[in-house]
């Protein structure tokens, strides 16, 4: 490439004071001059917060001191050196960790990657912990999260395809999949939809998730998010893909179905039997979450004669001398749960002790005693707010309540009815929903029996021997000798 | 103006919807009211019997299955008929489904009515579930279809409530005697009659052949769907003779639900309301099939079926069926005579249209090819 | 185009509220505003009137009144109870009905159907009938049972399920069922209310929808043992002075032209004995299920013969002429058969000895 090329596609070449004025102001920005071999002149620019001090000296400063080479080319001992020719490409190489090295005797640009790793260390799971299994968890360093999926999956066809989103943040994106494995079709629209992301800032990967989701105005997540390797490794391998996403620990996996996010790693560590009856409790968990406190308002509004005899003595005892209607005391202490939810979240956890004491005996016993609800209600809430828990994911159990809110209204005008049609109405919209434009409510509709296995119970995993149909792996078998 | 893609067809179905849409179909509204038109316990030949008629039409309906003309949904029917041909047949068609619709919707509301609302205005709760069932229709009929899958699997099981009718102290065997005919009268046939329209319903299936693809052994889950609807007749009008005994069973209005009744369970006592709700799912999912049909069929009277949908059409047809859904429960279901009549015109049509389509496509297509060669 | 749809919508919900009114709910089932009655108990009043009582609040820990109206109708009552009650008395909970003898004699029809064609009340209603003064009664026990109604509830529920054995239980889909299949007598349970106490009787017979007679004591246990329960708990013989435990019945009954064969296989165990045998010993122990064996034929010829004089046939007994292939009896030729019949009971008992055979 000679210059009048690069200036024609729009861009600047290189020159020292195009690049002294880029970092003016910038009080880590260095620009050092230094000697090479006596006579030649050396310029460095880099930004000491990105760089690695040490590895500066250990593979820059040093060789260009000892000079035992001809060209400055030679004496850098870093294998991540390249030329680089535009002001573009320099502002990139800088902001990325790079030291730009100029040779003015030969009139070359060098870029010297070494970046500092700022890092944690590699810690457990605090979203989706597990007692047994692996404990490893993602953290903000990209390239050390890829070596924790590439550790659990050493293929060479598992690819990793690197993209660039948001004009200001420029996160890095890796999207990995099997080649000859996941549907390609997904791969496909995957990148399309990457690449045509327009927008500034995206500091995780729901940012990026919102960009490539389906559908915008649904409570369910489309993109599984985790910070476990083990569930990407396994995502990966029957033919899911998996974005990750600079500076964050937690990946995408796309497509997913409803299902996916009643699974938890730990399932296919227990006994299958075992696995299965607390799959099972999870789904009636989140079903109860749902359901309870609205069907209390509808029993109590509406169905008085559903209501067993020996239940109903309980419920008229303890709802006869309450100041609000059902609807209104239950919609009153769900919104109380939903603070003391949100402020043990942002509290220091310190002081979640007190917040369990006022949020516990002052608003649930005192409540009673008062008189502003019934003890009855006090137990579903309590109850519901468990269960609630049970779903392995967050994001879930968050819009679960905001369904819940919806039931609560329809229940107080058309009772058990209105719970029903709302039931219909939230069915007919996961039905709908796709998750890179696959159907999210697999392997019930469409239907596919043989992936039943893997939803409500969890197989034995020797059973378990082709990859999920739905998500149309071109292997089907997980044996290797059957094909 | 938005185009809308309600007739998308992107996925691919398999031969287990066309189980499901069968038998769903056929459990529609009419198996609720079959045991007060029986009555009789000789009546469960009956019922075996024109479960048998109706596999052999259903061979029928699978022969059509196979012909590439409806596969191709308009074009086809275009080239069978004529264009002015498509436009007359798909609106008496039209009057079928709606007939059919009406019905329906109608037919199950009042049962809500009865059992879960007494004091009620009915038209709300028509219009809540209308409302319910645009929704789902709004996702498209590619979206609709797929959705059978969950409306069986929420409903299926609920055939299993009748079990305790089979065990004592509820079932005598004396219940069932005597299991031949002793008479034969006008109300017996008006049964034979009411059994055949209730298994009415497949032959709309081969208007949505388009989106459910060319199928291998299209008879093979025909005949799966139409035995699954047929033992489930059977449990049911079993069940309801060994519940009421045939002479108690004409006074009852609504048999099966009246059943459901009786039952109790620990944590709700009358699991009738839950279960009179629970069975909406099927009605929603049938209108809004049905409403996706007739908005095609509506496109294609009004010649317009070509170029691409558009909103204000959709949402003018869902208002004018409210309109009509409204003004008759108003005028004509109310009233004791408004419902015997629309429900016997039902009876009629449904029995009509199971008879006559499938042959009616068959001998098209036969002509069609004839001409061909 | 988007104002259109606004306007569209406006004007179709518009004529909407016009057809149907505002308010779409009439009904105010609110748990709290409510009083869901546990029974209704209907008597003879005064000038052909009837006398409905029933107790509220039901299931709160208030104190408890009774209330009375005299009516024509049965519904006008529910009414007037709402008219001089705080809160509106509601039938959806309603489990039992007590209707007096001298009610039921005159014909349940019009009253069972009342609530037969009710969506709200539940086919599961217990009916009862009472001899006595049943709102004497409770107006008595008001203070020393406040509960009354729920404990009565409970208790008939218990003998209901699983059949114990001990009373004839009957809901109201079952009565309504007996009463319009041929060849079948509904029957109700009968219990005798005095001032102090509440006793079960026996089991009263239906001819159509009036109560013909009360069959009590041996007679309701053996009609237990025949046709309702076929099982009874507990078994006293005073006159033998025996009990008999834990009794399982078969019932096989053969139908020739003008007679009838009854054979009764009962399993058992004896449960007390005060007697002079030694029941300890195998041949005595025979001897006495021998005299169990002719009491029980003997009282069960006589409840027979009492059932033909009340042309009654609750054992069902009818209904062994029924076969697939031909027309059933009609209910009156069976009646003029049922009165000829001659019955020849036989029991087969087998109760377990005490000690194993040597």
């Amino acid at each position: 490439m000679n210059n009048h090329e690069m200036l024609s596609t729009g861009q600047t070449p290189i020159s020292i004071d195009a690049l002294e004025r880029m970092l003016s102001n910038m009080t880590d920005a260095e620009i050092i001059d230094r000697h090479y071999n006596k006579d030649q002149k050396v310029t460095l620019l880099y930004i000491e917060t990105l760089i690695n001090p040490e590895r500066l000296n250990e593979s820059v400063i040093e060789p260009l001191n000892r000079g035992l080479h001809d060209s400055i080319y030679d004496a850098i001992s870093s294998t991540k050196v390249s030329e680089i020719s535009t002001m573009e490409e320099a502002e990139v190489a800088l902001m990325r960790g790079c030291v730009i090295l100029h040779d003015p005797s030969q009139s070359q640009w060098w870029s010297v990657l070494i970046e500092s790793s700022l890092s944690r260390a590699i810690e457990s799971s605090e979203t989706e912990t597990i007692l047994y299994g692996p404990k490893d968890s993602f953290s903000e360093q990209l390239e050390q999260n890829i070596t924790m999926i590439r550790r659990r999956l050493p293929l060479t066809t598992l690819k990793a395809e690197r993209f660039t989103v948001g004009s200001t943040s420029k996160t890095p994106v890796v999207m990995m999949y099997i080649e000859g494995l996941t549907n390609p079709e997904f791969v496909d629209t995957a990148r399309s939809k990457i690449i045509e992301i327009d927008f500034d800032l995206f500091l995780d990967s729901s940012h990026l998730a919102a960009f490539m989701e389906d559908h915008t105005h649904s409570v369910f997540p489309q993109y599984q998010q985790t910070d476990r390797p083990d569930t990407c490794a396994y995502a990966l391998d029957i033919g899911k893909l998996t974005i990750l996403v600079g500076n964050t620990p937690f990946a995408l996996i796309a497509p997913i179905t409803f299902f996916h996010l009643f699974q938890s790693p730990e399932d296919y560590i227990n006994r299958w039997l075992v696995a299965s009856f607390l799959r099972i409790i999870r789904y009636l968990s989140f079903f109860l979450s749902l359901i309870l406190i609205p069907l209390y308002v509808a029993l109590s509004t509406h169905h008085y004669q559903m209501i067993p005899m020996q239940i109903l003595f309980v419920l008229l005892e303890s709802r006869s001398k309450l100041p609000f209607s059902p609807f209104w005391e239950a919609l009153l202490m769900l919104i109380t749960l939903e603070i003391i939810k949100e402020a043990s979240l942002r509290m220091p956890s310190k002081s979640g002790q007190t917040l369990g004491v006022i949020g516990g005996i002052v608003i649930g016993e005192a409540t009673v005693s008062a008189g502003f609800s019934s003890t009855v209600l006090i137990v579903l809430v309590g109850i519901s707010a468990i269960a609630s828990f049970l779903v392995p994911n967050y994001l879930v159990t968050k819009s679960n309540t905001l369904i819940q809110f919806g039931f609560l209204v329809l229940s107080s005008f058309l009772g058990l009815l209105g719970i029903v049609l709302g039931i219909i109405g939230v069915l007919a919209h996961l039905n709908s929903l796709t998750s890179l434009k696959q159907p999210y409510f697999a392997p019930l509709a469409p239907f596919y029996w043989r992936g039943w296995m893997d939803v409500f119970i969890r197989g034995p995993l020797k059973y378990m021997k082709s990859r999920p149909e739905y998500l149309h792996p071109l292997q089907r078998w997980r044996y290797g000798r059957r094909r | 103006m938005k185009a809308i893609s309600l007739y998308n067809k992107t996925s691919a179905f398999n031969g287990i919807y066309i189980v499901f849409l069968v038998n769903r179909l056929q459990m529609l509204y009419f198996v609720l009211l079959q045991a007060t038109f029986l009555v009789y316990p000789h009546m469960i030949w009956a019922i075996v019997a024109v479960g048998a008629l109706s596999q052999i039409n259903l061979i029928l309906v699978s022969k059509c299955f196979s012909s590439e003309l409806l596969l191709k949904g308009y074009q086809g029917y275009v080239e069978l008929f004529g264009k002015q041909g498509v436009r007359i047949l798909a609106g008496i068609g039209l009057l079928f489904l709606i007939v059919k619709i009406i019905v329906t919707v109608l037919g199950y509301m009042e049962m809500v009515h009865y059992f879960v609302f007494p004091s009620m205005d009915s038209n709300w709760l028509i219009l809540s579930v209308l409302l319910l069932g645009y929704y789902v229709a709004a996702k498209g009929m590619d979206n609709t279809i797929r959705y059978v899958s969950i409306v069986f699997l929420c409903t299926f099981w609920m055939i299993g409530l009748v079990f305790p009718f089979f065990f004592p102290p509820i079932a005598s065997i004396y219940d069932l005697f005597p299991l031949v005919p002793t008479s034969w009268t006008f109300q017996s046939w008006k049964g034979v009659l009411l059994i055949w329209s209730s298994l009415s319903g497949p032959e709309y299936l081969l208007v949505l052949l388009p989106w459910l693809g060319k199928q291998q052994k299209s008879l093979k889950y025909l005949s799966i769907g139409n035995a699954i609807s047929v033992a489930e007749y059977l449990l049911l009008f079993i069940a309801a003779i060994l519940f009421f005994g045939s002479h108690y069973l004409d006074k009852s209005k609504f048999p099966v639900k009246s059943m459901i009744r009786y039952l109790q369970s620990p944590i709700f006592e009358r699991i009738d309301i839950l279960m009179v709700s629970l069975h909406i799912f099927l009605v929603v999912f049938a209108f809004s099939i049905f409403m996706l049909m007739f908005y095609g069929g509506l496109r294609i009277v009004m010649g317009r079926s070509l170029q691409p949908g558009k909103l204000t059409g959709f949402v003018i047809s869902l208002i004018a069926l409210t309109a009509v859904m409204i003004i008759l429960n108003e005028w004509i279901w109310k009233g004791y005579t408004g419902t015997n009549m629309l429900l016997e015109l039902q009876i009629w049509l449904g029995a009509l249209t199971y008879l006559l389509v499938p042959s009616f496509f068959l001998l098209a297509i036969k002509r069609k090819e004839r001409l061909k060669l | 185009m988007k104002r259109n749809y606004c306007v569209s919508l406006l004007v179709l919900s518009g004529v909407f509220i016009l057809i149907t009114g505002c308010a779409p709910f009439v009904e105010n089932n609110r748990i709290e505003e409510i009083a869901p009655v546990i029974f209704w108990s209907i008597d003879q009043g005064e000038e052909g009137r009837l006398s409905i009582c029933t107790l509220v609040p039901p299931l709160v820990k208030e104190k408890k009144r009774l209330l009375t109206q005299n009516v024509h109708l049965l519904k006008e009552g529910g009414k007037l109870f709402n008219l001089i009650y705080y809160r509106e008395l509601k039938l959806g909970q309603l489990r039992m009905l007590l209707v007096n003898e001298e009610v039921a004699k005159q014909g349940l029809n019009s009253l069972i159907n009342t609530l037969f064609i009710d969506p709200e009340v539940s086919p599961r209603l217990y009916l009862v009938i009472i001899k006595g003064d049943f709102e004497a009664y409770i107006q008595n026990q008001l203070d020393k049972q406040p509960n009354l109604d729920y404990f009565l509830y409970r208790m008939f529920k218990h003998y209901e399920e699983k059949h114990q054995g001990e009373m004839s239980i009957v809901n109201l889909h079952t009565f309504m069922k007996n009463l319009h299949t041929p060849l079948s007598v509904p029957f109700l349970p009968v219990f005798k209310a005095g001032k102090e106490s509440f006793t079960y009787e026996g089991t009263a017979f239906f001819r159509h929808d009036a109560m013909i007679a009360t069959a009590s004591g041996i007679d309701d246990q053996i009609m237990q043992l025949l046709s309702n329960d076929h099982y009874l708990r507990l078994l006293p013989i005073p006159s033998l002075s025996v009990t008999v435990g834990h009794i399982r019945s078969k019932v096989r009954i053969k139908l020739a032209d003008s007679s009838a064969a009854v054979n009764v296989e009962l399993y058992g165990r004896v449960e007390e004995y005060r007697g002079d045998k030694d029941i300890l010993d195998h041949a005595e122990a025979t001897e006495l299920n021998d005299q169990i064996q002719t009491y029980l034929e003997k009282h069960t010829l006589e409840l027979l013969q009492k059932m033909q004089r009340w042309k009654v046939d609750p054992l069902e007994i009818g209904r062994h002429t029924m076969t697939p292939f031909t027309k059933p009896m009609s209910d009156e030729a069976w009646l003029e058969k049922w009165q000829q019949l001659k019955f020849d009971v036989n029991y087969d008992i087998d109760i377990q000895p005490f000690v194993e055979k040597k």
